[in-house]
């Protein structure tokens, strides 16, 4: 058992995400960071998809009521036990009694805190991910509060040793200046050249708005082509017949302020989807924070599976490393 | 059947049937829809089907493993190989509705405290609220899509003459199950959220249940009614759910 001494400022359940309820209006939720997600697991001996916590900005304090292994990966918030710093991206032994807690935000925006057993809250439409704008899923269906105590379940091997030191290039560093990829499409088509030759010179600034749902941008004003707007679709050129939004679509309400929709964004609407983030970068912008500046470059299909599968062998990397270690040790 | 495929990112695809919303279309997609969910596309995730278009979910990963299996064409690039499944998929369909409809009623209390801006609706039409009563009660509706809420159904088939614009200040809390109209569009509250749209009357069904399977009591393709119901039977009937 795990009591919640004091919750952080978000800090929910979250696995690998919610699949096949996309149709229904149902986000798929889920971590944000999935690198970081997937190597908190694998240091504690989870399957890859365990329930983790997931913290943004202020970390939670935690108190363990048994002996267990936990691991901290993710954006630069210190941890601490027992009022002691410890390093993130490495498994630790925490004793019965013990307690968690975190420092101010160095870099980065969310930690994810893996337990060996991983988070056990009762799997709703196939996902412990905590949806809280439907309070489905998670602990109770929202974020953590003080006094929750969280169950955890078996750990399916054993966790990597506490002696593991993953190489530099496995741990991700994160600035204040980002780079994220697009494909573009569906609706470029609908800005005019000089907008979208703009949308990829800007930097753009994260506003305040930026949680889960998406991350709005500050820059300057985009204008879209004049046209007669088809039957069913709303007066605005920005706007488009409904239709079904992909996580990470990127569409421009007016042309005013760009939008990047998220893990628990709406799953469609009436906007032109001008790009959308290739899947790897949506990981990236889970550390990614307000105020932070971000520049859009265009890519190929080809470089966002090259991208993908540059990561999957990261991920490779991160199992060798904790096999031979375990081995060796 | 026209259609043109575009990616939305790379693990998804989207089969674009035109911009117009029409009944004709909405076939078209549904019977898209059924065709992938009969046959799912081999790394296809899941799908979504919208007025005019149906997006296609997939893992390139694994799109690409199975086309390295099959030796199609440009065996390297999973969109490729997607579209190439899409492309074969809807050759073997035809213009034909193949679903049958659902038909679905929905009991709606209308006005009181349940609908409180029926008596703006009506005054913008020059209508009693009587009169929009009957004519919210007497078209059919088609859900064209089911999204941007869970379980949130867009309608088709509102008569103009009981359109109204959303308020200037949209509510912070909408109940669930609440009926409302924007523009001359008509919609259900599935879960309780903030919104825009004139609200005139409330159904005790829940459109939206975790606990069933599939969660929502509405999918694309449904065609509802709407009919009026007492206060009785309203505490009546939502009282029987809980």
């Amino acid at each position: 058992m795990i009591n919640v001494k004091e919750p952080g400022l978000m800090t929910t359940v979250q696995d690998n995400g919610r699949n096949g309820y996309y149709s229904f209006g149902m986000p798929p939720s889920g971590a944000m960071d999935k690198y970081s997600f997937i190597v908190a697991n694998l240091l504690v001996g989870n399957d890859e998809n365990a329930a983790v916590l997931e913290a943004t900005y202020l970390g939670p304090t935690l108190e363990f009521d048994c002996e267990t292994t936990i691991a901290v990966t993710g954006g630069e918030i210190p941890p601490k036990l027992n009022g002691e710093p410890f390093g993130l991206w490495k498994p630790v032994h925490v004793e019965k009694g013990d307690v968690l807690s975190f420092n101010f935000v160095k870099s980065g925006t969310r930690v994810y805190i893996a337990v060996a057993g991983g988070i056990d809250v009762p799997i709703k439409m196939g996902s412990r991910s905590t949806y809280t704008l439907c309070g489905i899923g998670g602990f109770e269906g929202r974020a953590l509060q003080k006094g929750d105590l969280l169950k955890t379940g078996e750990a399916s091997n054993p966790p990597a040793s506490t002696e593991i030191t993953l190489s530099e290039e496995l741990i991700p560093k994160y600035g204040n200046r980002h780079e994220i990829r697009v494909i573009m499409g569906l609706c470029s088509y609908r800005l005019t050249e000089e907008s979208k030759k703009k949308f990829f010179d800007i930097e753009w600034t994260v506003t305040p708005d930026a949680n889960r749902v998406g991350y709005r941008f500050k820059g300057e004003p985009l204008e879209f082509v004049e046209r007669e707007q088809p039957f069913g679709a709303g007066s605005d050129p920005s706007n488009v017949t409904d239709l079904g939004y992909p996580i990470g679509s990127i569409q421009i309400p007016a042309g005013i302020e760009p939008i990047a929709l998220l893990n628990d964004a709406v799953t469609g609407g009436g906007y032109a989807t001008i790009a959308t983030i290739i899947s790897i970068d949506l990981f990236k912008m889970g550390q990614i924070k307000s105020n932070d500046k971000v520049k859009f470059i265009e890519v190929s299909l080809d470089e966002a599976i090259e991208a993908r599968k540059e990561l999957n062998g990261k991920l490779d990397k991160v199992k060798e490393t904790i096999k031979t270690v375990s081995i060796g040790g | 059947m026209k259609y043109e495929l575009h990616p939305l990112g790379d693990s998804a695809v989207i089969v674009h049937l035109g911009d117009k919303i029409s009944e004709e279309t909405n076939v078209l997609v549904r019977n898209i829809s059924l065709l992938l969910e009969e046959q799912p596309l081999p790394g296809m995730i899941e799908f979504v089907p919208a007025f005019t278009s149906v997006t296609v979910f997939y893992n390139p990963l694994k799109v690409l493993q199975n086309g390295k299996r099959n030796g199609k064409r440009k065996p390297d690039s999973p969109y490729e190989l997607i579209c190439g499944e899409i492309e074969s998929a809807i050759h073997k369909i035809g213009p034909e509705n193949k679903s049958e409809a659902r038909n679905v009623e929905i009991p709606v209390c209308y006005g009181g405290e349940l609908g409180p801006d029926i008596e703006l609706v009506a005054q913008h039409n020059n209508l009693t609220t009587d009169e929009v009563i009957e004519i919210h009660t007497e078209a059919e509706y088609l859900v064209y899509m089911i999204g941007f809420a869970p379980g949130f159904p867009y309608l088709g088939g509102m008569s103009e003459k009981i359109a109204a614009p959303r308020k200037e200040s949209p509510r912070l809390k909408i109940p669930a199950g609440s009926v409302g109209i924007a523009g001359s569009q008509t919609g259900i509250y599935p879960i309780e959220t903030p919104g825009g749209w004139q609200l005139i009357g409330q159904t005790p069904l829940k459109l939206f249940d975790l606990d069933q399977d599939p969660p929502t009591l509405l999918r694309a393709g449904d065609k509802i009614r709407f009919h009026p119901i007492s206060t009785t039977e309203f505490e009546k009937l939502k009282g029987g759910q809980e």
